[in-house]
Order: structure tokens, then C-alpha cells, then sequence
């Protein structure tokens, strides 16, 4: 009788505590991929947040700096790229020239004591700047998510659950991103 | 250092809070319960029944409005005017973007100190207060690297322990004081009862030892999590450097008179108070060791 039980209980256990494992991984994979959507979609709200500010720039910028209609120029027509891009990868391509080019403005500004006194323009460059920053750390943390997911579906036991889930791919870094800009006078 | 994952700070975080909560409960309780005994013998169920209510509402507002009362206490003011402290407001979103966690709520303190803490149940019900002195004196890295730290302390329920020792034991350190005076005032008046005097010796003993439990607790709390957010604000920002500055920074210009509570004191960034106490229990580590941690990653 005792005999028979044990012959029920050990394999049920086996299966049961093969289950929870299962659950749990699976849980934890989807948790991981959901939030590297999540992050993705958080790069492109900072993307679209910068986008609409670029206007407000361009107004206050123009009455101060006459002379610099190529700059104003770049400006404009990166942010039209931008607005035309028709997924968020492509606005991701787009999104260098329009780094570069708020760049450019910004170091031309230090030419012009009144419009870097203006209170309207500080905020904007303000805001541009904190932007630029969310940018940078939302693309951070995607890639700190995906190094999670990566990690997580590459390593054993990991990988046994993971169904042959391909690893996510990293954001890579323009080149126009994090090289110094250079202004021609 | 031991390698701790960021789950296993969440876990130890929520499982210490818990078992604060627990200790508090019962040490005030059996407070009430000595109290009660020896004051008001002829209406001692009724009173251990009223207190037993208060006790448990006051574990219940520590708990949801804890950090209120911690921010109050420092003085801190909500963020209103958004142009101001536009600068803030981008560094506090930017950083929790980065952490992936829920914006904090953001307030700032009236001093010319150095000085930030955050406090909260949870990430989404978290707050980081900045002194206006911080925001003064630190550029864009040194403020990014402060905030960083704080944080940290968001994302891994250091802010969930920090408030419940703040209040509770606070009101600990305040009860431990009453049992002292209650014992003073008590004790001409009446005599006999020899469970009594036991007690009022329990009552003694507990109220010379409270305030050193406090500053052992604080202890606990502070030392070896200041560094892992600080390890955790250079994740975050990827620029050691800055918070280290910051530090730099926050050892030659504050000279240690925010004038906070003590019972507070363990949540900010760096020692807000000098406190003669110091000198044998700091609350927060050595800040040459810390810029000494940060400049080696």
C-alpha cells in the first residue's frame, strides 16, 4: 500500500515542480520582451517630443539670427524627414541629422548675446538638451533590457524554454551621435 | 563587495520592512500594554483594546503616507513652477527613463546644503527632494549623478525601508522618551505592586536603549546601501565621475546644519546633521571612500 502511494507521489512531483519551473520561465520571457517593446516605443515618444518643439525654436531663433539661413534651413528640413518617416525605425535613421542640426544651432547661438539672453530661447535649449538626454537614456535602457532578454534566452536553463526565440538586437549609435560637432563660420 | 542582483535588494528590502513593521507593532503594544497595567488597572481592557486600534491605524498611515510626513518634516515643497526648475524636472524624468520605473514626484528644500534624498512606498508612490543649495552649486553631471543615487534607492525599496524606520522608529525614539517621563512622574506617586516596578524597569531599560537601537537601525540601513546606489546611480548615468564630484562637492561645501530630525536623517544622500553621535555610529559612510569607490569604475 505505502509502496504504491510513493509510486503516485515522486513522479507527480517531478511533474509539478517541472511545471512551475516551466511557468516561471515563460513568464519571465514574455515580461522581458514586453518590456523591450515598451522601451522601443519610449525612444520614439522622446523622438516625436523633439519634433514638436523644433517650430517653437525655429520661430524664436529666426528674427536673431539673420545670417544663418543654411542652419535654419537644416533644421526645417531634418524635422520634415522626421515627420515623413513612416515607421519608428526610419524616424530612428532620420533622427542623427536632426541631432546634428539642433547642434549646429546651438553653437552658432553663442554668437548672438540677445538671443542667448532670451528667456524664451534658454527654456527651449533647456528643454532640447533634457530631451536630447531622455533620448540617450531611453535608448539605454532598451538595450539594458535587451542585454536582460539576451542574457536570459542564451544561457542555460534559459535557453531550453526559450523555443528557439531569436536574441533581440541592440540600438547602435548613429555616428553623427556622440562625435563632436563641427561648425563652419 | 558581495554581488547583490537588483531582485535580491527588492526582496530583502520588502521582507525587512515587514519585519520592522512587526517589531514597531509589538514594541508599542507592549508599551500600551505596561502602560495601561500600571496607570489604568480598572479600565486596562478597554484601553488595551483603543490602543490596539491606534496602533494599527498608525502602521497603516506610516505605511501610505509616510513619505508625506518625512517630506514635511524636511520641509520640502512640490515642484510647481515648472520653468524654474525645468532643469530639475529633465534630469528627475531622464534618470527614470533610464531606471525604467515610474516618474518620482519631485520636491525641493530651502537651504544652502548640498542634499538630496528620496522616500516613498513603492516606485510608483516615490518622491526625490533636492535642496536648493544642490541645484545651486551642482552642473548638469554632479546633479545627474545625485539624482542617479536617489534613484537607486527608488528602484530597489531602499525608500520603502528608509520611511518606515523614519517614522516608526521615530515614534519609537518619541514613546521610549514617554516611558522615561511617565516613569519620572509615576513613580513618587505609587508603590507597591510588584509586577509594576518590574515593568517600569522594562520601560526604563527599553528608553535608554531605543535611541541607540534607532542609530543602530539607521546604520543598517545606511552604510552598504549609500554604496550600492551609488554603484547603481554609475550604471545609470554611465559617468562615475559626476557623482563623484558631487560628492567632492558635498564634503568641502556642507558644513552639517540642515537642522532635520534625526529619525531622518538616514535617508539623504549625505549626513544632513553633525550629531555628537557621530563620532562612534555615523549614519552614512565615509565620503573620501566613496569618491575613492566611484573614481576606480
Amino acid at each position: 500500500m505505502a509502496f504504491n502511494l510513493w509510486i503516485l507521489l515522486i513522479p507527480g512531483a517531478i511533474i509539478a515542480v517541472f511545471v512551475l519551473v516551466l511557468v516561471y520561465y515563460y513568464n519571465r520571457i514574455r515580461v522581458l520582451s514586453n518590456r523591450i517593446d515598451n522601451a522601443w516605443s519610449q525612444i520614439d515618444v522622446q523622438l516625436k517630443k523633439r519634433v514638436d518643439l523644433v517650430p517653437n525654436l525655429v520661430n524664436t531663433v529666426k528674427g536673431y539670427m539673420k545670417h544663418e539661413k543654411d542652419a535654419i534651413k537644416m533644421v526645417t528640413e531634418a524635422r520634415e524627414k522626421m515627420l515623413s518617416a513612416g515607421n519608428a525605425k526610419d524616424r530612428m535613421k532620420a533622427e542623427g541629422q536632426l541631432s546634428k542640426a539642433l547642434k549646429t544651432i546651438f553653437a552658432l547661438a553663442e554668437n548672438y548675446p540677445n538671443l542667448k539672453a532670451s528667456e524664451n530661447f534658454k527654456l527651449l535649449q533647456e528643454q532640447l538638451e533634457g530631451i536630447e538626454n531622455k533620448v540617450a537614456y531611453s535608448r539605454q535602457f532598451y538595450n539594458d533590457s535587451v542585454l536582460e532578454f539576451n542574457n536570459l534566452i542564451t544561457t542555460i536553463p534559459g535557453s531550453w524554454f526559450a523555443g528557439g526565440r531569436p536574441v533581440k538586437e541592440y540600438f547602435e549609435a548613429t555616428e553623427t551621435e556622440r562625435a563632436p560637432v563641427k561648425v563652419e563660420f | 563587495m558581495e554581488k547583490v542582483s537588483v531582485f535580491d535588494q527588492v526582496e530583502s528590502n520588502r521582507r525587512k520592512s515587514v519585519l520592522l513593521g512587526v517589531l514597531v507593532f509589538f514594541f508599542l503594544f507592549a508599551f500600551v500594554y505596561a502602560v495601561s497595567y500600571i496607570f489604568f488597572p480598572e479600565i486596562f481592557s478597554v484601553v488595551l483594546i483603543f490602543a490596539t486600534v491606534l496602533i494599527i491605524a498608525h502602521t497603516f498611515v506610516s505605511y501610505n503616507y509616510g513619505d508625506k510626513i518625512v517630506l514635511s518634516s524636511t520641509g520640502a515643497k512640490p515642484v510647481e513652477d515648472n520653468r524654474k526648475y525645468v532643469h530639475l524636472i529633465n534630469t528627475v524624468d531622464g534618470l527614470s527613463i533610464a531606471a525604467g520605473i515610474p516618474k518620482p514626484k519631485i520636491y525641493v528644500m530651502e537651504s544652502d546644503e548640498i542634499n538630496a534624498y528620496a522616500t516613498g512606498k513603492d516606485p510608483k508612490h516615490a518622491s526625490i527632494a533636492v535642496t536648493t543649495g544642490a541645484l545651486e552649486n551642482l552642473d548638469r553631471d554632479e546633479l545627474e549623478g545625485v539624482i542617479g543615487h536617489e534613484m537607486s534607492h527608488v528602484k530597489n525599496y531602499d525608500i520603502r525601508f528608509g520611511m518606515i524606520v523614519a517614522v516608526m522608529v521615530g515614534l519609537v525614539a518619541i514613546v521610549s522618551n514617554m516611558i522615561l517621563r511617565s516613569w519620572m512622574w509615576g513613580g513618587s506617586g505609587r508603590r507597591g505592586r510588584g509586577n509594576a516596578g518590574l515593568l517600569i524597569l522594562v520601560g526604563l531599560a527599553l528608553a535608554i536603549i531605543s535611541p541607540i537601537i534607532v542609530r543602530l537601525v539607521q546604520l543598517a540601513v545606511s552604510r552598504k546601501r549609500e554604496y550600492l546606489a551609488d554603484a547603481s546611480s554609475a550604471q545609470l548615468t554611465r559617468y562615475p565621475d559626476g557623482l563623484a564630484d558631487a560628492l567632492g562637492k558635498i564634503k568641502k561645501h556642507n558644513e552639517g546644519k540642515m537642522k532635520v530630525s534625526e529619525a531622518v536623517s538616514h535617508i539623504f544622500i549625505a549626513d544632513p546633521n553633525k550629531s555628537p553621535l557621530d563620532e562612534l555610529f555615523a549614519t552614512h559612510p565615509d565620503i573620501d571612500s566613496r569618491i575613492r569607490i566611484l573614481r576606480a569604475m
